[in-house]
């Protein structure tokens, strides 16, 4: 019996086009056979290896499975997509860090920041060597974003903390000493959850426990807005004398969350996106300071939210502790949830890929990061995952988040932070970086 | 009898049997021949033979009829009257006498009769052959007369108006109507009458003895007449002067109405008919077979190796408990030696047999089986572990603040540790001096602090990073710049807060101290607005030893049962009960009324609070109560124990358990009610958290749904200890355990 043939036809969007034509493929095939195929169809000097996508599908079989499992009949003609394969980022450093690290940005040339639960602010080199640290806050900082701004040797960096406070500092990594506390914003009466700003740098918003979202201009007040409280009790986070932080008002209050905004973001100048554990994503109208739209999902307390990739605009992507990532919307009148990313434990963060369209990247509580393509959906696999700590001991969280991009030629890498803690005490911690072999 | 006039000669012994063969119709043509046999003597007779006979053949008859008069009569005629004529045969020529034709008189006998047969009481079969029936009075022959066909026969009875009153006449051969008198009798047989027309059943009494004129005078006996017959009778006199009494005294009534005169009707149908089946007749005993007899063929005799066999079965094996016996006759027949036995046996079987008619019931088995709905429609719950914190040793209590955001968990040790729920970072944790009792985090939102119950003493805590307002009101509820005053009652319990500047946030802010000796509290518990606490102390060596815990018992004046109700306020301290009956393991305060419910090792009692009075005391039925937990609305409480027994009251229904849930393979050592969210979780010595869909209505009609939803395991049980405490976070569906494998995991949903 001659071996089974399938037709099909190939399409792509990566830069390594095919001639439209019908290839008629043994069913025998699977993704090896199909990669080579295109690349010798191609006759590329390098090979490069393909993923191919049929009906939204990730190809993990042969093509005969894949067809029985999908009932497709064999002269049907297949459209086959091909994507350039990701491979899982390797490992190429450890930075540690004494406590949990928070937070991790590496927006600046030259740099990696981080935060950490012990209230200090940490730089590295690429050489992997702690450049920098200074304590911010007395309380642990749950995250930190950098403002952007025109100056080039110092730094505005907005951090969110335990401490009820937002603060605004002024940073210099030549000089220790120019550290300097700007403004500390106050609105909270529980701990923050997160801070943002937008692509300006003029805007800040700050979410916390307390179901507040506040809107904060990057302006330094002359005086202090807010009242001291009553003399007499002790702050802890007014470690930093001399430099006394000017107490700040918000521009805006936003409510309309019933429970603890766990992530809040911009879209836009004018717009911004907030998810909390009341189970809804909501969008404000940031001139209003209204909620312009609210989407319910039932019982599904969202962790933490992101911009969906540049191929989807103004849609969102929010993880929640049903152990799944959702996609939605807002261009719809009634969004639902369009895509559902399933994670065998809480997925605690969400990160968009800076130079890839379809990819973002999530990290789970297992310690598993996972790269997903937002074209490969049906079947709710992730292109690759990489385990970032061994040891089934240690129980491991990963807090971190950032997006990257390295203008050291043609890599992309992958930044995650995350924190380790040992049997009986928090000493153990690092930061590790990933990246992305190179495709090209 | 016509012996002589017999054509053959059968015997006459015969007769009488064939005439008992004869039939119905020939018992009546023999009688209507008795009636018709009357002889007449035809002048011209055919034969000299037949005259010659003629004289025994009326002796015959007369001698049947009426054999005096007849006789007599008969001699007369012949004597008297008729004169015998000597004529000269025409046959033989020899003379002979002819007598002249009798007339029958209006007074002969045979006046009616007119049958012409004089052959008497013979069957008639036997004229069968013959063209004559009989013989009439004159010795001449009956002929036979002529008898048409069926078709003849028919028409005879469509022509004769009197064919249907006709009968067959047995000596004439022939139909013959009958008479009036005989249809008359025919119809009162038919009537069930007496036959007899002259009877009269009604006929009027003849009074022989009574009436006037035939009174009997004279006495039977000659006794002088009796005194009492006209002296007044003394106990009459008595019996009548008590009643008098009686109604002078008014026991008695005389003219009371009486109630019951008047019938009252009712309906004997109104009510309908018993549906109760009558009483089973009694089964019958078997029925003897032809092997029980005393003479059975011989195929049910046994052999002799089937008599060995039956001999060495033992007595319940064997198939019939006899052998099969034969005897030549009755009379050989022993007495039967098993007669009381057997007799015992059936009253016995009759005795133990159920002698009522139990109505089979046909129930499909799976309707009994009560409709839950499935747990994927009762979403949200607990059901994977998302987070592990991890304690040295195991982590015997924890508590959850009110706002759902932080975890206190406390472990052997002596370390308290806070963190947060979903994200499980450690923010800051405090060293006690001896192992955890118990953690309660203040109910009451506006202010925020903990208490951690050690040995002898409970530590008030404040968490760290509070807002400024809610920081402040706490240091000043709970170290206030002026004492409350001192209550008049002085109480063992001591109030005492650290001086301002000594105070630290690693140290507790307020320490109350127990009255020595009365060890390690094991629960703490608030009201829910936040003032009152209770807490119960373990004596610690109730488990271990008895003896020392009498000395201890003694030594605290432990008679309170280590229940102490703190008010916060007033800094005050007083133990509830004066005396308490067997050793309280649980208090717990109503969410919603003054009530308190104390568990006992073997019952729940509810004191109400505010009338200091014992109001219900529950029976779980529970050998060793471990945990309770009561409902949010208060209506219903669950309460388990370390015979793995959980239950659920229904404070409305009753004191005994609504439901009991024997789930869990260990012993039960937590329960909790989620305080939204209708959920509730029980915690096990096997290592297993089990989380339960508890939906309780508003209307009291409608039970409780208890829906068993999810099993989470991921605890490790060691030195027999599983999971040893479990919360629910306030607004969230999840779920924080601390197991004595010293982990404490959160498990969302």
């Amino acid at each position: 019996m001659a071996p089974a043939s399938q037709p099909a036809v190939f399409t792509t969007q990566s830069p390594y086009p095919l001639p439209p034509q019908t290839f008629m493929i043994p069913t025998a095939w699977s993704r090896y056979q199909l990669s080579q195929l295109v690349n010798k169809a191609l006759s590329l000097s390098k090979p490069v290896p393909f993923d191919f996508l049929l009906r939204g599908d990730l190809l993990k079989t042969s093509l005969a499975d894949w067809c029985t499992q999908n009932s497709v009949g064999e002269e049907e003609t297949l459209e086959i997509e091909y994507i350039e394969s990701v491979l899982p980022p390797q490992k190429m450093s450890d930075l540690p860090h004494d406590d949990w690290v928070s937070s991790v940005s590496c927006q600046l040339e030259q740099r990696f920041l981080t935060a950490s639960y012990d209230g200090q602010l940490r730089a590295f080199d690429y050489s992997q060597k702690q450049t920098w640290s200074s304590v911010i806050h007395g309380a642990p900082v749950t995250s930190f974003c950098i403002v952007p701004s025109t100056s080039t040797n110092s730094h505005l960096i907005a951090t969110a903390s335990h401490d009820l406070t937002a603060q605004l500092t002024e940073i210099n990594f030549e000089s220790m000493q120019e550290t300097k506390p700007l403004a500390s914003l106050h609105l909270h009466t529980a701990p923050l959850s997160i801070v943002s700003s937008n692509s300006s740098g003029s805007q800040v918003l700050t979410a916390s426990w307390d179901s507040l979202i506040g809107l904060w201009d990057t302006l330094v007040p002359e005086s202090d807005e807010v009242p001291e409280p009553a003399p007499g009790d002790r702050k802890k986070r007014r470690k930093i004398e001399g430099h006394k932080p000017k107490r700040k008002a918000p521009l805006m209050v936003l409510k309309s969350h019933t429970a603890r905004v766990s992530g809040a973001v911009f879209n836009d100048e004018k717009t911004a996106y907030s998810c909390g554990f009341d189970s809804t994503v909501r969008a404000w109208d940031l001139e209003h300071g209204v909620c312009s739209q609210t989407i319910t999902s039932s019982e599904r307390p969202f962790l933490a939210l992101s911009l969906a990739p540049s191929s989807a605009p103004s849609t969102l992507l929010a993880s929640s502790t049903d152990r799944t990532i959702s996609q939605y919307d807002f261009r719809d009148p009634h969004p639902l949830a369009s895509v559902t990313l399933a994670h065998p434990a809480t997925p605690s963060c969400i990160v968009r890929s800076p130079s890839h369209a379809h990819q973002i990247l999530s990290g789970a509580y297992d310690g598993v990061a996972r790269i997903w393509d937002l074209r490969s959906v049906k079947g709710a696999t992730p292109v690759a995952s990489f385990k970032a700590w061994d040891g089934e001991k240690n129980f491991l969280v990963l807090t971190g988040k950032t997006e990257a991009s390295y203008a050291s030629g043609a890599k992309a890498g992958w930044g995650s932070g995350k924190s380790e803690t040992t049997y009986h005490n928090f000493c153990a911690t690092s930061c590790q970086f990933f990246f992305q072999p190179e495709i090209l | 009898m016509h012996l002589l006039s017999l054509p053959h000669f059968p015997p006459p012994v015969e007769s009488l049997e064939m005439l008992s063969d004869e039939e119905g119709p020939e018992e009546t043509a023999s009688d209507d021949g008795h009636v018709d046999e009357f002889p007449e003597i035809d002048a011209g007779s055919d034969s000299e033979e037949e005259d010659l006979l003629e004289d025994e053949g009326e002796d015959e008859d007369s001698e049947e009829e009426d054999f005096e008069g007849e006789d007599s009569d008969d001699s007369m005629d012949r004597d008297i009257f008729p004169k015998p004529k000597t004529v000269i045969s025409d046959i033989t020529g020899q003379p002979k006498r002819v007598y002249p034709e009798i007339e029958p008189e209006y007074d002969s006998d045979s006046s009616t009769e007119d049958a012409p047969n004089c052959v008497g009481n013979v069957p008639m079969h036997w004229y069968d052959d013959l063209p004559h029936v009989g013989y009439d009075m004159d010795g001449k022959r009956v002929m036979r007369p002529a008898r048409g066909d069926e078709l003849d026969k028919f028409l005879e009875t469509v022509e004769d108006p009197s064919a249907w009153t006709s009968a067959f006449d047995k000596n004439a051969q022939m139909d013959k109507p009958l008479s009036a008198e005989e249809l008359d009798i025919i119809r009162r047989l038919y009537a069930n009458e007496n036959p007899d027309a002259g009877y009269d059943p009604y006929e009027p009494m003849t009074e022989w003895f009574t009436g006037k004129g035939k009174e009997e005078i004279m006495p039977l006996s000659a006794a002088p007449e009796p005194k009492r017959r006209w002296v007044p009778s003394k106990w009459e006199k008595q019996k009548v002067m008590k009643i008098v009494r009686a109604i002078r005294q008014g026991r008695i009534i005389p003219s009371k109405p009486k109630t019951t005169s008047k019938l009252e009707f009712y309906s004997i149908w109104a009510e309908p008919s018993t549906s109760h089946a009558p009483p089973l007749p009694a089964p019958k005993p078997r029925l003897p077979t032809n092997s029980e007899s005393y003479n059975p063929p011989e195929e049910y005799l046994p052999t002799e190796a089937e008599r060995t066999e039956w001999e060495a079965q033992d007595p319940e094996d064997r198939e019939r408990d006899y052998l099969p016996q034969k005897y030549s006759s009755l009379r050989l027949v022993p007495a039967y030696d098993r007669f009381i036995k057997e007799r015992f046996n059936r009253q016995l079987d009759l005795y133990l047999a159920p002698r009522i008619q139990r109505v089979k019931l046909n129930i499909d088995p799976s309707t009994l089986i009560p409709k839950l709905p499935s747990p994927q429609s009762l979403k949200p719950f607990p059901n994977y572990k998302s987070l592990k914190f991890t304690h040295s040793g195991s982590a015997r209590c924890l508590s959850i603040s009110p706002d759902g955001a932080w975890v206190i968990s406390g472990d052997e040790d002596g370390v308290v540790c806070l963190w947060e729920v979903n994200v499980g970072r450690e923010v800051k944790r405090w060293k006690f001096a001896g192992k955890i009792g118990a953690l309660e985090w203040c109910p009451r939102l506006d202010v925020s602090y903990f208490v951690v119950g050690i040995e002898e003493a409970l530590h008030f805590v404040i968490p760290p990073n509070l807002p400024s307002s809610v920081l402040v009101l706490t240091q000043s509820l709970l170290a206030p710049a002026s004492l409350p005053p001192a209550p008049e009652t002085p109480s063992p319990v001591k109030w005492v807060t650290p001086s301002s500047n000594s105070r630290s946030s690693d140290a507790a802010i307020l320490t109350v101290h127990l009255p020595p000796s009365s060890g390690l509290p094991k629960q703490i518990t608030w009201h829910r607005r936040g003032d009152y606490m209770a807490t119960v102390c373990a004596f610690a060596s109730v488990f271990w030893s008895p003896i020392s815990y009498v000395l201890d018992y003694a030594a605290s004046g432990g008679t309170q049962g280590g229940v102490w109700m703190h008010q916060i306020t007033r800094r005050h301290s007083q133990a509830p009960f004066k005396k308490i009956r067997g050793a309280v393991q649980l208090v717990l305060f109503h969410p919603l009324k003054p009530h308190f419910f104390v568990a006992t090792q073997q019952y729940v009692r509810i004191y109400n609070l505010s009338e200091q009075k014992l109001l219900k005391t529950l029976t779980p039925g529970i050998k060793w109560i471990s945990s309770m937990d009561v409902h949010p609305s208060g209506d219903h409480l669950i309460v388990g124990g370390y015979d793995r027994k959980l239950c659920w009251f229904d404070l409305e229904l009753s004191d005994k358990p609504y439901k009991i849930l024997r789930y869990h393979t260990r012993a039960i050592r937590s329960l909790a009610f989620h305080p939204t969210y209708p959920l509730f979780a029980s915690s096990s010595d096997d290592g297993a958290i089990q989380v339960f869909h508890s939906r309780v209505y508003n209307d009291l009609m409608t039970d409780p749904l208890i829906v068993p939803l999810k099993i989470l395991r991921g605890h490790t049980v060691k030195q027999g200890l599983g999971v040893l405490q479990v919360r629910w976070c306030a607004r969230q569906p999840w779920l924080v355990s601390g197991g004595a494998d010293g982990a404490v995991g959160v498990w969302f949903s």
